[in-house]
């Protein structure tokens, strides 16, 4: 007990902690579960109907489209951004004056300071059919008929993976960087004396060196593809909902706007089980440590 | 107290190595690239840097137009018939002014505490053995597994229940406290020699004070990192304002934004949103980032690489 009370200035430095993350998170995780068993109204009784709501989540057709473009629109922005990204990273390395890298490192990086209102709203100025710098340019190339990008089926993935490429590469890359100082000078010393050239010591140093950061950052931009929102929220539009509607335009449409909060809790319960099922599973094959 | 204050604050030193050139091939000349190919390399970053810069000159130069020539089509690459009437539309007559004060009220009190509570709750888990800490660990673990969009109906109920839809104390508390800044700070308090602390508490001096007096000031450039990370953020903050927030006169920046960028080609009335409007919007919301940026990269990249190296 007197060890106990030796702590007590450290648990009450804990506490607001404890009880903001009860209030709102514990607290709403045990209510969106119980949620997802009932049939929800605000005001009266809400009985329980057992799995109901899942079934009907599973049996909604526009949730299955919302998984696929989920699915495909992250696949997207993780091979192209996992790409863009690490060549930058590999170009950056070889610049040799700091203060032209140190430029380019900043510039990458800008987008990633701003918010999706503001990427989204460069964008579709960019993108517009009328007088947009995109179309501009395109006509300049003598492509003919102004596009209206945003208004199209068979853009809207790939608008929507460029521009989270556009955004996000720079972040990633100075991740890369940072692990890239990391790497062990000797060992590219001791690959030129087994007389390994640039392109070798490029394959069989720097990349294998690199894996586990690029584990790290796989798992986190997997478990972030899941809860993609604020892109698609602002993004979107109803010519192109089909195409770019996600897991969690699907819960916030349902929930909060139609007010079907017992389908969107299950709905939000099966994003749960997945980010879940993800980590465990990611966390086994690359002993990757969230903590 | 003035015993502790001791020079050159050990997290410091982190974070600068970027700044330097990887040591790949540490310094030999004959491991340079081919000139050629450093130029190739360079013009490559170039024009990479400009696929940045671009998108973001465009929506300065349509905002400093005027507004028949920002409606023009062509292409430009400086201001058609220069003037400051998109930003005065704006920021007075579409009254961006009342959200754009919100959002400063929200980022400073926001990020005010979540700097002091994750600091103390990171000072916590520093101290390397007392009982239930690794309860303590546990129940913070969960909460970073847990996605918070996943709970947003919930959060919403319980928002509701508490009386704080339509207040900004609503914006202030969403993510108040998170795992990844407690760990983040707990990782910079520990680079602080653990004996200040013990012989603190011999020479009587309790935790709060050993916090303030001598962790805050020797970790500085962390608690610097992590209050940056926390203003973008806030500055940022989105999701939980589309949530709670529908009364206009309670709107912050991006939902403000929002409205004006996405929605406008709806509105109609008299006040026409041409695009000289719209990007000074976007203009007046990321000048405060610009800003300070070229000032704390240095602390970005800091933060960055103690988050990824964490494994």
């Amino acid at each position: 007990m007197p060890r106990f009370r030796q702590h007590t200035g450290l648990y009450l430095m804990f506490i607001p902690v404890i009880v903001y993350f009860l209030i709102f998170l514990y607290f709403p995780l045990l209510r969106a579960f119980t949620i997802s068993l009932q049939e929800f109204r605000m005001i009266g009784d809400r009985p329980f109907v057992g799995l109901d709501q899942y079934k009907a989540v599973l049996a909604d057709p526009f949730f299955w489209q919302a998984l696929k473009n989920t699915l495909m629109i992250g696949a997207g922005q993780l091979a192209f951004g996992f790409v863009a990204s690490l060549l930058a990273a590999l170009s950056l390395g070889e610049v040799l004056n700091p203060l032209f890298r140190k430029i380019n490192q900043m510039i990458l990086y800008l987008p990633h300071l701003f918010s999706w209102v503001i990427v989204g709203g460069i964008w579709i100025v960019l993108l517009s059919p009328d007088g947009g710098m995109i179309n501009e340019l395109l006509k300049l190339a003598g492509l003919g008929q102004p596009v209206h990008f945003l208004a199209e089926e068979r853009y809207a993935r790939w608008i929507m993976i460029g521009t989270s490429v556009w955004k996000e590469m720079g972040y990633t890359c100075i991740i890369y960087l940072a692990a890239m100082t990391l790497i062990n000078p000797s060992l590219y010393e001791a690959a030129r004396i087994d007389g390994a050239g640039r392109l070798k010591q490029l394959l069989y140093v720097t990349l294998p060196q690199l894996v586990p950061t690029m584990k790290t950052v796989f798992v986190l931009q997997l478990l972030g593809v899941l809860r993609m929102f604020d892109q698609l929220v602002v993004m979107r539009n109803p010519a192109i909902y089909r195409e770019v509607d996600v897991l969690m335009t699907y819960v916030y449409e349902n929930g909060i706007q139609q007010f079907q909060m017992d389908l969107a809790s299950a709905a939000s319960f099966l994003i749960i089980a997945a980010t879940l099922l993800l980590t465990f599973i990611f966390s086994r094959v690359s002993k990757y440590d969230l903590s | 107290m003035q015993s502790y204050k001791i020079a050159a604050p050990a997290a410091s030193k982190r974070g600068k190595g970027l700044n330097r050139r990887p040591r790949l091939w540490s310094g030999a000349a004959d491991t340079r690239l081919h000139p050629a190919l450093r130029a190739v390399n360079g013009l490559l970053l170039i024009l990479l840097s400009l696929t940045m810069i671009l998108p973001i000159w465009n929506s300065l130069i349509i905002s400093l137009s005027g507004s028949l020539a920002s409606m023009q089509p062509g292409l430009r690459f400086l201001p058609a018939d220069f003037s400051l009437e998109g930003y005065q539309r704006v920021w007075s007559r579409m009254a961006l002014w009342r959200p754009f004060m919100n959002n400063v009220i929200v980022t400073f009190a926001g990020t005010l505490l979540h700097v002091l509570l994750c600091s103390m709750a990171g000072y916590t888990l520093m101290i390397r053995f007392f009982p239930f800490k690794r309860l303590l660990v546990g129940f913070l673990f969960v909460t970073m597994t847990v996605p918070s969009e996943a709970i947003l109906i919930p959060l919403y109920i319980v928002n509701k229940e508490l009386g704080l839809l339509n207040t900004l104390s609503a914006l202030v508390l969403s993510g108040i406290v998170s795992g990844f800044s407690i760990l983040l700070m707990a990782s910079f308090f520990r680079s602080v020699p653990y004996e200040m602390q013990e012989s603190a508490r011999i020479d009587g001096a309790g935790d709060l004070r050993i916090l303030f007096r001598i962790y805050m000031p020797l970790a500085a450039s962390g608690i610097a990192t992590v209050t940056l990370f926390e203003f973008v953020s806030r500055w940022n903050q989105f999701t939980p304002a589309l949530l709670y927030i529908s009364d206009s006169s309670k709107y912050t920046l991006q939902i403000a934004l929002r409205s004006l960028i996405i929605l406008s080609d709806s509105t109609s009335g008299s006040d026409v949103t041409t695009p000289n409007v719209r990007m000074a919007g976007v203009m007046i919301a990321i000048l405060p980032l610009l800003a300070i940026y070229p000032f704390v990269q240095r602390y970005f990249v800091q933060g960055l690489t103690a988050g990824a190296m964490k494994e």
